[in-house]
Protein backbone atom coordinates (compact mmCIF):
# COMPACT_ATOMS: atom_id res chain seq x y z
CA UNK A 1 0.00 0.00 0.00
CA UNK A 2 0.99 3.57 -0.79
CA UNK A 3 2.35 6.05 2.21
CA UNK A 4 -0.68 8.00 2.66
CA UNK A 5 -1.40 11.51 4.67
CA UNK A 6 -4.10 13.26 5.35
CA UNK A 7 -4.27 16.70 5.15
CA UNK A 8 -6.59 19.26 6.51
CA UNK A 9 -8.02 22.68 4.84
CA UNK A 10 -8.47 25.16 7.66
CA UNK A 11 -10.21 27.14 5.26
CA UNK A 12 -12.60 25.31 4.05
CA UNK A 13 -12.87 22.16 6.54
CA UNK A 14 -11.83 19.88 4.11
CA UNK A 15 -9.88 16.64 4.86
CA UNK A 16 -8.35 14.06 2.19
CA UNK A 17 -6.40 10.87 2.52
CA UNK A 18 -4.11 10.88 -0.74
CA UNK A 19 -0.82 8.85 -1.80
CA UNK A 20 2.20 10.91 -0.97
CA UNK A 21 3.41 12.55 -4.25
CA UNK A 22 6.52 12.12 -5.33
CA UNK A 23 8.41 14.91 -3.66
CA UNK A 24 6.70 14.09 -0.32
CA UNK A 25 7.76 10.54 -0.44
CA UNK A 26 11.33 11.31 -1.91
CA UNK A 27 11.75 13.32 1.74
CA UNK A 28 9.73 11.06 3.65
CA UNK A 29 12.69 8.16 2.05
CA UNK A 30 14.90 10.49 3.31
CA UNK A 31 13.95 11.00 7.00
CA UNK A 32 13.58 7.19 6.99
CA UNK A 33 17.21 7.18 5.68
CA UNK A 34 18.53 9.60 8.26
CA UNK A 35 16.81 8.22 11.27
CA UNK A 36 18.32 4.75 10.19
CA UNK A 37 21.38 6.43 10.34
CA UNK A 38 21.04 7.88 13.40
CA UNK A 39 19.67 4.97 15.14
CA UNK A 40 22.80 3.04 14.34
CA UNK A 41 24.91 5.82 15.54
CA UNK A 42 23.26 5.38 19.21
CA UNK A 43 23.80 1.76 18.77
CA UNK A 44 27.18 2.18 18.23
CA UNK A 45 28.02 4.66 21.18
CA UNK A 46 25.87 2.62 23.23
CA UNK A 47 28.26 -0.56 22.29
CA UNK A 48 31.69 1.70 22.78
CA UNK A 49 29.54 3.06 26.26
CA UNK A 50 29.20 -0.90 27.11
CA UNK A 51 32.64 -2.30 25.79
CA UNK A 52 34.48 0.41 28.13
CA UNK A 53 32.24 -0.77 31.36
CA UNK A 54 33.07 -4.31 30.58
CA UNK A 55 36.80 -3.69 30.58
CA UNK A 56 36.67 -2.09 34.02
CA UNK A 57 33.89 -4.65 35.40
CA UNK A 58 31.38 -2.27 36.38
CA UNK A 59 27.30 -2.44 35.84
CA UNK A 60 25.70 0.58 33.95
CA UNK A 61 24.08 1.44 37.65
CA UNK A 62 27.71 1.56 39.37
CA UNK A 63 29.19 3.44 36.34
CA UNK A 64 26.11 5.96 37.01
CA UNK A 65 27.41 6.16 41.01
CA UNK A 66 30.35 6.47 39.95
CA UNK A 67 30.14 9.22 38.00
CA UNK A 68 26.69 10.83 39.82
CA UNK B 1 -35.64 44.84 11.95
CA UNK B 2 -36.26 41.22 13.66
CA UNK B 3 -39.69 41.03 15.61
CA UNK B 4 -38.15 42.13 19.10
CA UNK B 5 -36.67 45.00 17.77
CA UNK B 6 -38.32 48.34 18.86
CA UNK B 7 -37.38 52.10 17.95
CA UNK B 8 -38.38 54.56 21.08
CA UNK B 9 -37.66 53.55 24.46
CA UNK B 10 -40.65 55.23 25.73
CA UNK B 11 -41.32 57.31 29.28
CA UNK B 12 -45.22 57.27 30.68
CA UNK B 13 -46.32 60.16 32.43
CA UNK B 14 -48.62 59.85 36.01
CA UNK B 15 -52.38 58.89 34.95
CA UNK B 16 -51.49 57.98 30.86
CA UNK B 17 -53.46 55.14 29.71
CA UNK B 18 -51.09 52.40 28.58
CA UNK B 19 -52.07 50.33 25.18
CA UNK B 20 -51.02 47.01 24.48
CA UNK B 21 -48.54 47.97 21.76
CA UNK B 22 -46.77 50.57 25.02
CA UNK B 23 -46.72 47.28 27.33
CA UNK B 24 -44.82 44.88 24.48
CA UNK B 25 -42.49 47.77 24.16
CA UNK B 26 -42.22 48.02 28.06
CA UNK B 27 -41.96 43.94 29.13
CA UNK B 28 -39.35 43.95 26.34
CA UNK B 29 -36.24 43.62 28.47
CA UNK B 30 -33.11 45.14 27.13
CA UNK B 31 -34.43 47.29 23.77
CA UNK B 32 -33.46 45.37 20.75
CA UNK B 33 -32.25 47.69 18.09
CA UNK B 34 -31.03 47.08 14.20
CA UNK B 35 -28.37 49.24 14.68
CA UNK B 36 -26.49 52.09 16.54
CA UNK B 37 -28.68 54.18 14.11
CA UNK B 38 -31.83 53.48 15.68
CA UNK B 39 -30.64 52.96 19.19
CA UNK B 40 -29.25 56.33 19.21
CA UNK B 41 -32.48 57.72 17.92
CA UNK B 42 -34.86 55.51 20.31
CA UNK B 43 -33.72 58.53 23.40
CA UNK B 44 -34.06 61.81 24.02
CA UNK B 45 -37.02 62.50 22.03
CA UNK B 46 -39.96 63.26 22.92
CA UNK B 47 -42.29 60.59 24.75
CA UNK B 48 -38.64 58.81 24.87
CA UNK B 49 -36.16 58.33 27.93
CA UNK B 50 -33.50 60.42 28.71
CA UNK B 51 -30.03 58.31 28.20
CA UNK B 52 -28.47 57.82 31.61
CA UNK B 53 -26.07 55.42 33.11
CA UNK B 54 -27.03 51.90 33.42
CA UNK B 55 -29.26 51.43 29.96
CA UNK B 56 -28.96 48.25 28.23
CA UNK B 57 -29.34 47.39 24.38
CA UNK B 58 -28.48 44.69 22.02
CA UNK B 59 -27.99 45.62 18.62
CA UNK B 60 -29.15 42.82 15.47
CA UNK B 61 -26.49 43.93 13.17
CA UNK B 62 -23.10 43.16 15.34
CA UNK B 63 -25.15 40.90 17.66
CA UNK B 64 -23.72 42.54 20.43
CA UNK B 65 -25.21 43.41 23.78
CA UNK B 66 -23.99 47.00 25.38
CA UNK B 67 -24.51 49.36 28.31
CA UNK B 68 -24.15 52.86 28.88
CA UNK B 69 -21.40 54.43 30.91
CA UNK B 70 -22.99 57.83 30.68
CA UNK B 71 -20.49 58.56 28.36
CA UNK B 72 -20.41 56.28 26.08
CA UNK B 73 -22.06 52.75 24.85
CA UNK B 74 -19.65 49.97 26.39
CA UNK B 75 -19.74 46.48 24.84
CA UNK B 76 -20.51 43.50 27.28
CA UNK B 77 -18.15 40.86 27.84
CA UNK B 78 -14.95 40.60 26.33
CA UNK B 79 -12.94 38.53 23.35
CA UNK B 80 -11.75 35.47 24.42
CA UNK B 81 -8.29 35.09 25.02
CA UNK B 82 -8.01 31.71 22.83
CA UNK B 83 -9.94 31.55 19.94
CA UNK B 84 -10.81 28.06 17.99
CA UNK B 85 -9.53 27.54 14.72
CA UNK B 86 -9.84 24.11 13.43
CA UNK B 87 -8.98 20.46 13.91
CA UNK B 88 -8.34 17.41 11.92
CA UNK B 89 -7.86 13.86 12.68
CA UNK B 90 -5.74 11.37 11.16
CA UNK B 91 -6.17 7.45 10.62
CA UNK B 92 -3.06 5.31 10.23
CA UNK B 93 -1.35 8.37 8.14
CA UNK B 94 2.02 8.89 8.15
CA UNK B 95 1.84 12.35 8.42
CA UNK B 96 -1.52 15.10 9.10
CA UNK B 97 -0.90 18.68 6.86
CA UNK B 98 -2.70 21.14 8.41
CA UNK B 99 -2.82 23.97 5.67
CA UNK B 100 -3.86 27.54 5.56
CA UNK B 101 -4.18 27.57 9.94
CA UNK B 102 -1.32 30.18 10.35
CA UNK B 103 -2.63 34.08 9.42
CA UNK B 104 -2.32 37.54 10.33
CA UNK B 105 -5.54 37.12 12.30
CA UNK B 106 -3.89 36.07 15.57
CA UNK B 107 0.49 36.00 16.44
CA UNK B 108 0.47 33.32 18.39
CA UNK B 109 -1.21 29.68 18.43
CA UNK B 110 -1.47 26.70 20.72
CA UNK B 111 -1.89 23.55 19.47
CA UNK B 112 -3.22 20.41 21.18
CA UNK B 113 -2.44 16.77 19.85
CA UNK B 114 -3.41 13.57 20.90
CA UNK B 115 -2.28 10.34 18.82
CA UNK B 116 -1.58 6.89 19.08
CA UNK B 117 1.33 4.85 17.00
CA UNK B 118 1.56 1.90 14.84
CA UNK B 119 4.76 1.62 16.05
CA UNK B 120 7.63 2.80 18.23
CA UNK B 121 8.34 6.89 16.63
CA UNK B 122 8.90 9.62 17.13
CA UNK B 123 6.41 12.41 16.70
CA UNK B 124 7.93 15.17 14.38
CA UNK B 125 6.84 18.48 12.72
CA UNK B 126 7.25 20.62 9.96
CA UNK B 127 5.75 24.36 9.32
CA UNK B 128 4.41 24.33 5.63
CA UNK B 129 3.80 27.08 3.22
CA UNK B 130 1.34 26.75 0.16
CA UNK B 131 0.83 22.82 1.03
CA UNK B 132 4.36 22.27 1.13
CA UNK B 133 6.38 21.73 4.16
CA UNK B 134 9.84 23.21 4.61
CA UNK B 135 12.28 20.80 5.23
CA UNK B 136 15.45 22.76 4.95
CA UNK B 137 18.26 21.88 8.11
CA UNK B 138 16.90 24.52 10.15
CA UNK B 139 14.84 23.41 12.41
CA UNK B 140 16.41 22.94 15.98
CA UNK B 141 14.75 22.35 19.33
CA UNK B 142 16.65 21.88 22.49
CA UNK B 143 14.51 20.39 25.98
CA UNK B 144 14.50 17.52 28.65
CA UNK B 145 12.75 14.45 28.80
CA UNK B 146 12.05 11.65 31.29
CA UNK B 147 10.66 8.08 30.29
CA UNK B 148 11.27 4.58 31.64
CA UNK B 149 15.30 4.70 31.11
CA UNK B 150 15.89 7.60 32.92
CA UNK B 151 16.35 11.48 32.43
CA UNK B 152 17.74 12.08 28.71
CA UNK B 153 17.88 15.57 26.99
CA UNK B 154 17.06 16.68 23.95
CA UNK B 155 18.97 18.28 21.07
CA UNK B 156 18.43 18.53 17.72
CA UNK B 157 20.47 21.51 15.70
CA UNK B 158 19.91 22.53 12.62
CA UNK B 159 17.51 18.89 11.66
CA UNK B 160 15.11 18.94 8.91
CA UNK B 161 12.24 19.01 11.38
CA UNK B 162 11.09 19.39 14.98
CA UNK B 163 11.01 16.63 17.21
CA UNK B 164 8.37 16.55 19.55
CA UNK B 165 7.32 13.62 21.30
CA UNK B 166 7.84 9.88 21.47
CA UNK B 167 5.04 7.59 20.91
CA UNK B 168 4.59 3.85 20.87
CA UNK B 169 1.74 1.02 20.79
CA UNK B 170 0.45 1.07 24.30
CA UNK B 171 1.71 4.83 25.55
CA UNK B 172 -0.33 7.32 23.37
CA UNK B 173 1.14 10.70 23.22
CA UNK B 174 -0.84 13.70 24.39
CA UNK B 175 0.99 17.27 23.92
CA UNK B 176 0.17 21.11 23.85
CA UNK B 177 2.42 23.86 21.80
CA UNK B 178 2.91 27.43 21.93
CA UNK B 179 3.58 28.72 18.56
CA UNK B 180 5.08 31.99 18.33
CA UNK B 181 4.62 34.57 15.27
CA UNK B 182 4.35 31.53 12.24
CA UNK B 183 2.67 33.92 9.80
CA UNK B 184 4.96 36.82 11.01
CA UNK B 185 8.56 37.64 9.44
CA UNK B 186 10.44 36.77 12.01
CA UNK B 187 11.86 33.70 13.65
CA UNK B 188 8.88 31.14 14.31
CA UNK B 189 9.80 30.02 17.85
CA UNK B 190 7.78 27.20 20.00
CA UNK B 191 7.34 25.65 23.57
CA UNK B 192 6.17 21.86 23.63
CA UNK B 193 5.12 19.82 25.99
CA UNK B 194 4.35 16.31 25.68
CA UNK B 195 4.08 12.83 27.37
CA UNK B 196 3.45 10.12 28.39
CA UNK B 197 5.83 7.14 26.72
CA UNK B 198 8.14 9.90 27.37
CA UNK B 199 7.52 13.42 29.28
CA UNK B 200 9.28 16.53 26.97
CA UNK B 201 9.27 19.65 28.00
CA UNK B 202 11.20 21.78 25.06
CA UNK B 203 11.82 25.02 22.95
CA UNK B 204 12.89 25.17 19.40
CA UNK B 205 13.05 27.62 16.68
CA UNK B 206 13.16 27.26 12.97
CA UNK B 207 15.92 29.42 11.42
CA UNK B 208 13.63 31.27 8.67
CA UNK B 209 11.74 34.48 8.85
CA UNK B 210 9.01 33.10 6.48
CA UNK B 211 5.38 33.51 6.70
CA UNK B 212 4.23 30.36 7.32
CA UNK B 213 0.75 29.27 6.87
CA UNK B 214 0.47 25.99 7.94
CA UNK B 215 2.28 22.59 9.72
CA UNK B 216 2.48 18.77 9.45
CA UNK B 217 2.70 16.11 12.16
CA UNK B 218 4.65 13.33 11.21
CA UNK B 219 4.84 9.93 11.79
CA UNK B 220 9.21 8.57 11.93
CA UNK B 221 8.11 5.84 10.59
CA UNK B 222 4.87 3.87 10.60
CA UNK B 223 1.81 6.07 11.13
CA UNK B 224 0.12 7.96 13.04
CA UNK B 225 -3.90 7.78 14.04
CA UNK B 226 -5.76 11.05 16.33
CA UNK B 227 -6.43 14.54 16.16
CA UNK B 228 -5.00 18.23 16.50
CA UNK B 229 -6.47 20.80 17.54
CA UNK B 230 -5.73 24.42 16.83
CA UNK B 231 -6.47 27.90 18.48
CA UNK B 232 -5.47 31.42 18.15
CA UNK B 233 -4.38 34.01 20.49
CA UNK B 234 -6.09 37.07 20.74
CA UNK B 235 -3.92 40.09 20.06
CA UNK B 236 -5.89 42.33 22.60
Amino acid sequence: MATQVTEHNSITGETIVRDMTDAELAQYQLDQAEAAKEAEAEAARQAARQAVLDKLGLSADEAAALLG
Amino acid sequence: MGANAVTTVPVYTAGEVLTAADMNITNSGIPVFASTVERDAAFGGTGEKTLAEGQYAYLEDTNATQFYDGASWVSVGTTPGLVYITSATASASAALNINSCFSSTYTNYRIIYNFTASTTLELQMRLRLVTTDYSGTEYTDYGYGMGSGGAFNLQHVNTTQFTIGYVNTTEPIHGSMDIYSPNVAVKTNFSNLSGIAASIYENGRVNTTTQYDGFSLLASTGNITGTVKIYGYSNS
